[in-house]
């Protein structure tokens, strides 16, 4: 395995699985891995148009316990992650799956209650995989009129003052998901966006809300109520938006998501989660010119990530995120993807399981955040328990470190991990390695 | 010596490296202070209610009148929230200093930077460099945080006297892997004294029963990595959950109880050592003045403060009241801020820990030193 090879799929995907390898020029095979990954299968997440179903009975029972005790919430959200990580585990190329795990991230919701265990991974599956390789805008709509974000930022029962219900019931407004959209989902924080702005755009997405009956929605459970939308124009950013309904919020996000600044907060992020905590300001221009260029165009622009050089820096650059980091060495041993308590609570340990970020800003992406005492102890502790599994289908562990670093492991490393009094404390050492716990 | 003690004397060692003249010049104060971050933003106006201000029912008619009848009175002007009741016991026993209508000074609503804001603690959006961390590297001392990450706090700490500690299931009887990675590690320096580190936090933790990551076990916990070791003069507990944007009467209950046992938790742990310890609780900014279509409340602007502990000179409300009528407001809808957070840990830090006007300068640079003479410890 050629450096490209190893920085292919280990910067660029999930980590080394020995069983697959890089097939031709490693750009070329990235690229065509830029493809919608497929969760139809994950059985997990259900079409939320039926867990709306869900949310219904829970608010009119108004018991959380009983109406949702059929099918718990929390063991659907953690079946679904698994088959979810199980499928990233086997994917080659898996550059997509790490994609889908960073829009995943930008797009965060949290399973904190029963109804958004229900619907946290519906959102990837239903409005964010589908659009991973279409326009960014795309994203951005599928994700706000989606159930599950509706629900998570509050949107859902966010009233106009001067809509029809909204006069008569002394109701009003709630501006937390328009602020996420502006702050963490397209502008940034600083951009420029002022309070009026995020009270705008709160009234202009006003009517974007969670289907009640099987009559009404889509199948995702969307439904837009015109009987709590605010009436009148829209003026955000200083652009007037004189449409009606729902096409007036969509336009509003439509020119978000093709706005400069939003072409740079996101390319800003997606370097930082490629190719290093500090990319250079030059790559970041790189990207968002294309953005721009496209209209948001996520293939394109990711096809300019991997034809980056800085891409390709030789030295591992990123310190893996404990997902990462786990994804990498399921990767490695090749296991099945465990069962789905097992991988829940490793996660966990491990700081970093998903729909628990905790923030609509979701999980950090740099050392600064992942590399702590605490996080090293729990990532030991976690290689000796994975290695004593991993062992049994492990005949030889030369070869093993050949298949996964090629010539990218220091021979000191290469010495300390062989010359452990064990093969279960060689693999835990491996995955402990400076060279494995980086990409 | 066995393994794990090898490890201990080789990350003690470090420390003393790390410490060098420092040390001898500056030894650390015995005084301990604990920081409690809210994450989220909590509404103040729901925590220590201003019951005389005649606007408050006008602004929440529902959050207001579900607690109205319930307070647990502080004085002729402020009550506590009901679930407050450790909390208030202390106020009584002149424990506990409720600071009222303060802000940090950040001047957006995003949660994300206005905790970057307040860990960072030096007038702007940073995170690479904490006020905590910065406090210990001053005085010598040394800090845990309760917490799987490091958190802003405690970053751009030089001295490596910043360590972070978190629960784990995890079977942790790894002595033998731990010293295979110490060798492994030779040429890596942030592994090797993060791990080293990280086994001795956890040695110092060790305890037969399971702490579970619930905010009384954890300040429980934090107690006791604090309580017998006299250079950890510094501690952080975090506690979210305050983002209230609906059913905040319901939820707010729930965390103020957490809070309110959790600082309870940490006293009974700390045992005689909670005479000697100052906790400030504070977090990123407040929220609306009215209630929200919602039952909840948005992002705002100025909150409240505590400083608790039994070398608080408490029982005591602090800061200036600004009123709730619409141009008493910050841009007519959120409480306004009348003093600054960090100007009142400049003068706790002062008072607690004896710290210097230059060394404050150092630690604080955007605080003044206002405070410094008011009785919030009970010896100065």
């Amino acid at each position: 395995m050629n450096k490209e090879n190893y920085i292919a799929q280990t910067r660029f995907g999930l980590g080394v699985n020995p069983s697959h390898s890089v097939a031709g020029d490693a750009k070329r095979w990235l690229k065509q891995g830029l493809t919608a990954p497929d969760l139809s299968h994950v059985k997990g997440a259900r079409a939320s148009g039926e867990l709306a179903k869900q949310y219904r009975m829970r608010r009119d029972n108004g018991d959380d316990k009983k109406a949702m005790k059929a099918s718990s919430p929390g063991t659907l959200m953690i079946e679904a992650v698994t088959e979810s990580a199980d499928n990233a585990v086997r994917a080659t190329p898996s550059i997509n799956w790490r994609i889908l795990d960073f829009f995943s991230n930008h797009f965060s919701v949290t399973g904190q209650n029963a109804v958004m265990k229900f619907l946290a991974p519906s959102l990837e599956k239903e409005a964010i995989a589908p659009n991973l390789f279409g326009r960014f805008e795309d994203m951005l709509m599928a994700v706000t009129r989606h159930p599950a974000m509706l629900a998570y930022l509050d949107n859902a029962q966010s009233i106009g003052p001067n809509s029809r219900i909204g006069k008569r019931r002394d109701k009003g407004l709630n501006e937390n998901l328009a602020r996420e959209i502006l702050e963490l989902h397209t502008l940034g924080v600083n951009s420029g966006y002022q309070q009026q702005d995020v009270l705008e755009l709160a009234k202009a997405i006003t009517g974007f809300s969670i289907a009640r009956k099987d009559s009404e929605g889509d199948e995702q459970g969307f439904v837009f109520r015109s009987a709590i939308h605010e009436p009148g124009d829209r003026v955000v950013l200083g652009k007037r938006y004189r449409q009606k309904g729902e096409a007036q919020g969509l336009a509003i996000l439509k020119d978000l998501a093709r706005d400069q600044r939003c072409a740079d907060f996101v390319c800003k992020k997606i370097a930082t989660h490629f190719i290093s905590d500090t990319p250079s300001t030059d790559a970041v221009k790189a990207l968002s010119k294309v953005w721009i260029h496209t209209k948001g165009d996520l293939k394109a622009v990711f096809e300019a990530l991997i034809d980056l050089e800085e891409s390709w820096h030789s030295e591992p650059q990123k310190f893996k995120s404990p997902r990462e980091f786990y994804l990498s060495a399921m990767r490695a041993a090749t296991l099945p993807s465990d069962n789905p308590k097992r991988f829940a609570k490793a996660l966990r340990e491990l700081g970093q399981l998903p729909f628990s970020a905790g923030s609509p800003a979701g999980f950090d992406d740099t050392a600064d955040a992942w590399l702590s005492p605490s996080s090293m102890v729990a990532r030991a502790d976690f290689s000796q328990q994975f290695a004593r599994l991993w062992r049994r289908d492990v005949k030889n562990v030369e070869t093993l470190l050949d298949q996964l670093f090629g010539d990218q492991l220091s021979n000191h490393s290469r010495q300390i991990i062989l010359r452990a009094g064990s093969k279960q404390q060689s693999l835990a050492l491996l995955l402990m390695s400076p060279e494995f716990l980086r990409r | 010596m066995n393994r794990r003690q090898l490890i201990k004397a080789g990350g003690a060692s470090l420390l003393l490296m790390s410490t060098g003249v420092g040390a001898l010049a500056n030894s650390p104060s015995p005084n301990k202070i604990v920081w409690v971050v809210l994450r989220g933003a909590l509404d103040s106006l729901h925590t220590v209610i201003p019951r005389a201000d005649n606007d408050l029912l006008k602004l929440r008619p529902d959050l207001y009148g579900d607690i109205k009848d319930q307070l647990l009175p502080l004085n002729s002007q402020f009550g506590l929230h009901p679930s407050l009741k450790h909390l208030h016991k202390m106020y009584q026993e002149k424990q506990l200093l409720p600071i009222v209508a303060v802000g940090s000074g950040y001047q957006g609503r995003s949660h994300f930077d206005g905790q970057d804001f307040l860990e960072a603690a030096v007038g702007k959006v940073e995170t690479d460099d904490g006020w905590l961390a910065r406090a210990i590297n001053a005085t010598n001392g040394q800090a845990v945080s309760v917490s799987r990450t490091t958190p802003g706090a405690l970053r751009g700490d030089d001295n490596n006297k910043a360590v972070n500690w978190y629960p784990s299931s995890l079977n942790s009887d790894n002595d033998y892997l731990y010293d295979e990675l110490k060798k492994l590690y030779q040429y890596d320096e942030d592994f090797a004294q993060a791990l080293s580190m990280g086994v001795d936090i956890r040695d110092k933790a060790d305890s037969s029963k399971r702490v579970r990551q619930q905010f009384a076990e954890l300040a429980t916990a934090c107690g006791k990595l604090i309580r017998d070791d006299s250079s950890m003069n510094a501690a952080m507990l975090e506690l979210g959950g305050w983002d209230t944007h609906n059913r905040q009467a319901q939820r707010l209950k729930q965390q103020l109880s957490q809070l309110d046992d959790g600082i309870a938790a940490l006293r009974d742990s700390l045992g005689d050592v909670w005479q000697d310890t100052a906790v400030i609780v504070t977090t990123e900014f407040g929220r609306t003045a009215a209630q929200n279509g919602t039952a909840g409340t948005d992002h705002g602007t100025a909150s409240a403060m505590f400083i608790v502990g039994g070398a608080i000179q408490g029982g005591q409300i602090m800061g200036e009241w600004p009123g709730l009528a619409k141009h008493q407001l910050f841009e007519q809808r959120d409480l306004m801020p009348t003093s600054n957070i960090f100007d009142w840990q400049a003068a706790l830090l002062k008072q607690h820990w004896g710290l210097t006007d230059a060394q404050l300068k150092a630690v604080l640079p955007s605080a003044k030193l206002r405070f410094a003479t008011r009785p919030i410890c009970r010896i100065i």
